[in-house]
């Protein structure tokens, strides 16, 4: 039995990752290369409502994912049993998928050796942090807005998370990291306010300052009015810019997208897509973030610098992608069996020099937007997107915040919003999309024309 | 399995638990993909794990844990009731459930053929052929067919003295044809976007499709798209295709009806409803003609089981009865504040998750006659079929739709085919303007299986059982027009 000793509530340590990849390397012998993978999970959130705690989790999960190769021929299984019988079944199925899968002519070799420089991503007080803890608080933000007069909703939780792998080759390599999450969205009647923070120190996420932010665009957005639907100048916090600069991962940043001319940037590098303040790379070890040291094939991650000051420079790639290309792997794929090929999962949106309030202090007429929700692709190949704003939107007058609007909806193209900003935050702020566990750190901008179409009731 | 779990409820009541429930549940799916000549996914995948489910103090607790075993399940308990300990100061009430009566039941999803027992090379074989043909059209640059399997072994235990063992199969296949030309690129798929069409059936479910037989279909409409003329912006009558009505069914109906939305719980991520309980009775959610009842015994539907993750049976409730919002998706928490039992639609991802209100199957029930019928009744107005694009405010008013595919309707006739097709409204304005629902001919019950909710999130497979329908006056082309 590898399964280790069960009142333990960390995630596996490296040696204890290794025993368990060894031996479901070595279950794997028939095989002419193999890789396994381990994702050991310790997950916390605490979840409010109505300030009040109404669910409390933890979990303790993990997978074990054999990719082998027979010939040109690949099978890949996981489980999430770790025992010796386990591995051995899951060992035997992949061998046995392996088998029965076409030859496929485009199947990479081998990966070489490579020396992964590990990045410091865990911290001890995010893994030690308990449910007393989380309650403590939280505890505050409810109570501050029950004493306002308003309704809190949100969550905090932790998470310890250890991802491991090794080839048959001999490379192993092991990355513990920690992530911690604050969000918080508070009611009137008929106004709301949010709050969002992601660290990997649990501590910094300082639950009850960032509350009254949400407290305090609550307050300040009561009696909303409806505004026409049309082109507006707005300013977007960071977590609106988020919101659509991670769209673009999804269409087309990844070189498989683009080796199919499925990607906007298809027969685009090298040629002019956004405005020239506009600088985008994928960088793992910006230290504001969550990146990882290596990619589920094992291969280093590189920085990638995609929108070079609005040029397109490239895209990601995992070693299919890029043996397609003739170029070497930039350590971006994903997890098995990675439909969409390699991702950027690190995207970071150079910064300006304006702050948030410069940027409302010099804006005659717009709209100020906290955040877009329920964001959705309409047009893939034309970056279009559409969602609705969300929990603060302001409106600006005469450079300054006036009134709460009603939530509007929006149809706009990525990047013609990036081509028209012009201004753009010094300071940028990282959101995790638990949904795809991707990372965007972006400042706030201020973009022209933005194409509001619509207005909800609310 | 059950000494498993009689050891976690054993301690969580020598914990302190007031009640308690543990699922012991291992699952294994199998995904395909055929693409472009390759097989680009073939995957086997197992879970197995248990999640312990407590109230003490007054206030919940949940642990969950992949190592299944006696000292595990013990830890998780104890874990559980220090959760629930901790939260319980930040309680304004306690929390209460609606009474259970002990019970020892087993449910099984009804199948001709185990999906899990077709040799691979026979699903390997009919994906290639049919991306093949696809293939054969010119402009088709991916070609892409796919099939999901899952298995679900479940057993739910709790300290009410109710045992519970379910087998749930889901299947699902599809496939889907991107054409490009210099400046455009457009996506036909075929039964329907998302990956296709799924059931809680067997592999009977994929044979009844014919891939293969509808391929050349498939992508010769992906390459007809690409110089189709654009969906013009305006006002227009709609008539939409089942499955699009059933995603709007998802998004306007299912969510807003999840009474924990209602009462709040969801209010910082999955959002709130319009349709509070005030409304409830009153509020004229749509025309006459629209009937919407949440369906957890209806056969096929991804939402369909014996009993919900709280051991409460499937039920069949009215949600909207000639128009007029009657009733909620219900849990046994929520369900005594509005003075009812529980109406079983609690359900979690995983052993990993804790159970939550999820849709079921909402379905809407059938009117009368066919879609050509509809479509030849019609003056004036737009087809638009095959989900593309989806989006709604988080208290479920304003929505945007895409399709696939649309055509024009002109004098009774179907006429041009319209790419890049959006539409948009507020929901109980839109539903009011139902004018048309198709007959039982017409009638289907599609799977939606990544429907997301909850903290930390979960993604769950729910069902929408529609038939085409006619929505008058509704705003057109707001994606792209002005």
């Amino acid at each position: 039995m590898t399964t280790r000793a069960p009142d333990a509530l960390a995630p596996l340590t490296g040696d204890e990752a290794q025993h368990v990849l060894s031996e479901a390397l070595a279950m794997s012998s028939a095989a002419e290369d193999a890789t396994a993978i381990l994702e050991s999970r310790v997950q916390a959130l605490t979840r409010f409502a109505n300030n009040e705690i109404h669910q409390n989790v933890a979990s303790r999960q993990q997978a074990l994912t054999v990719r082998v190769v027979i010939g040109r021929r690949c099978g890949v299984a996981s489980t999430s049993r770790l025992d010796s019988s386990a591995l051995r079944q899951v060992a035997d199925r992949a061998l046995a998928l392996a088998r029965l899968t076409p030859e496929d002519d485009e199947l990479p070799p081998p990966a070489p050796a490579a020396m992964v420089a590990p990045l410091e991503r865990f911290a001890a007080a995010t893994a030690a942090c308990t449910p007393e803890e989380r309650a403590q608080a939280v505890g505050p933000v409810m109570q501050a807005a029950a004493a306002a007069g308003l309704n809190a909703a949100g969550a905090l939780s932790t998470e310890s998370i250890c991802l491991a792998l090794a080839t048959r080759g001999g490379r192993f390599a092991y990355h513990p990291e920690t992530y911690a999450h604050f969000t918080c969205t508070v009611r009137s009647d008929d106004s709301s306010g949010w709050c969002d923070r992601h660290r990997r120190d649990w501590r910094e996420l300082e639950a009850a300052p960032l509350g009254a932010t949400a407290i305090r665009k609550a307050e300040q957005s009561r009696v909303p009015v409806a505004i026409e639907p049309g082109a507006y100048t707005v300013v977007l916090e960071p977590s609106a810019v988020a919101e659509l600069v991670a769209f673009l991962a999804w269409l087309g940043l990844g070189a498989q997208s683009e080796q199919e001319g499925r990607s906007f940037l298809s027969g685009r590098i090298g040629q002019r897509i956004a405005g020239e303040s506009i600088t985008l790379v994928d960088d793992a070890t910006d230290p504001r973030g969550f990146g990882r040291p290596f990619d589920y094939e094992g291969t280093p991650r590189r920085r990638v610098t995609l929108i070079e000051r609005g040029v397109a420079r490239g895209v990601v790639h995992d070693r299919r992608t890029a043996a397609r290309a003739g170029v070497e792997s930039t350590g971006h794929a994903c997890a098995p069996p990675a439909v969409e090929g390699p991702l950027p999962y690190d995207l970071v949106l150079g910064t300006g020099d304006a702050t948030i309030e410069e940027m409302i202090g010099s804006t005659e007429r717009g709209i100020l937007v906290t955040r877009f929700w329920y964001n959705r692709v309409v047009d893939a190949r034309r970056t279009i997107v559409t969602g609705m704003t969300r929990d603060g939107t302001f409106l600006i007058e005469g450079g300054r915040i006036t009134r709460g609007l009603r939530n509007l909806r929006f149809n706009e193209n990525v990047l013609d919003v990036l081509a028209r900003a012009d201004a753009i935050g010094r300071h940028a702020e990282p959101t995790v999309f638990d949904y795809a566990g991707n990372c965007v750190i972006v400042p706030a901008l201020r973009t022209r024309d933005f194409r509001f179409t619509g207005v909800a009731p609310f | 399995m059950n000494s498993i779990a009689d050891r976690a409820l054993n301690a969580a009541q020598l914990a302190g638990a007031s009640y308690a429930d543990v699922r012991v549940v291992a699952t294994r799916s199998q995904f395909l993909e055929v693409k472009n000549h390759r097989v680009s996914a073939l995957q086997e995948s197992t879970t197995h794990g248990l999640g312990v489910r407590v109230l003490a103090g007054g206030a919940w607790g949940f642990a969950a844990s992949a190592v299944v075993d006696q000292r595990e399940a013990e830890r998780c308990a104890a874990e559980a009731c220090r959760i629930a300990r901790a939260s319980a100061p930040f309680r304004r009430a306690p929390v209460v459930l609606d009474p259970l009566r002990p019970l020892e039941a087993r449910y099984e999803t009804p199948v001709a053929i185990d999906p899990f027992e077709v040799p691979l090379a026979d699903k390997i074989e009919l994906l290639a052929r049919a991306t093949n043909v696809m293939e054969g059209e010119p402009r088709v640059v991916v070609a892409r067919g796919s099939m999901n399997f899952w298995e679900d072994r479940k057993l739910f235990a709790s300290t009410e003295g109710r045992r519970i063992e379910q087998r749930i199969i889901h299947s699902g296949a599809g496939l889907s044809a991107a054409a490009r030309s210099d400046d455009d690129l457009q996506w036909r798929s075929f039964p329907n976007s998302f990956g296709g069409h799924y059931e809680a059936a067997g592999y009977e479910l994929i044979e009844r499709f014919d891939l293969a037989g509808n391929a050349a279909a498939t992508a010769a409409t992906a390459a007809a798209l690409l110089t189709a003329p654009q969906c013009p912006a305006g006002v227009s009558t709609v008539i939409l295709d089942g499955s699009q009505v059933s995603l709007q069914i998802h998004e306007s109906c299912g969510h807003p009806a999840e009474l924990d939305r209602v009462l709040g719980h969801e209010a910082n991520y999955a959002g709130t409803s319009f349709m509070t309980v005030e409304q409830c009775g009153r509020l004229q959610y749509g025309s006459p003609l629209v009937h919407l009842v949440a369906d957890a015994t209806a056969p096929r539907g991804l939402g369909t089981f014996g009993f919900d993750d709280e051991g409460v049976p499937a039920q069949k409730v009215d949600l909207v009865r000639n128009g007029r919002l009657v009733g909620y998706l219900t849990s046994r928490e929520t369900a005594p504040l509005l003075g009812q039992g529980s109406n079983g639609t609690m359900r979690a991802e995983s052993w990993a998750h804790l159970p939550i209100i999820r849709m079921t199957n909402i379905n809407l029930e059938p009117g009368s006659g066919t879609l050509e019928e509809l479509i030849a009744s019609t003056e004036d107005g737009i087809l638009m079929v095959t989900n593309r694009s989806w989006s709604i405010d988080d208290r479920r008013y304003n929505f945007q739709f895409g399709t696939e595919v649309g055509w024009e309707v002109r004098h009774g006739r179907r006429g041009r085919m319209l790419k890049n097709c959006t539409y948009t409204g507020v929901t109980p304005e839109f539903w009011n303007r139902c004018d048309a629902v198709c007959g039982p001919s017409e009638w289907e019950i599609w799977g939606t299986p990544t429907c997301g909710k909850g903290q930390p999130a979960q993604t769950m497979r729910t069902a929408q059982g529609a038939a085409p329908a006619r929505f008058h006056d509704v705003q057109v082309g707001v994606g792209y027009g002005s």
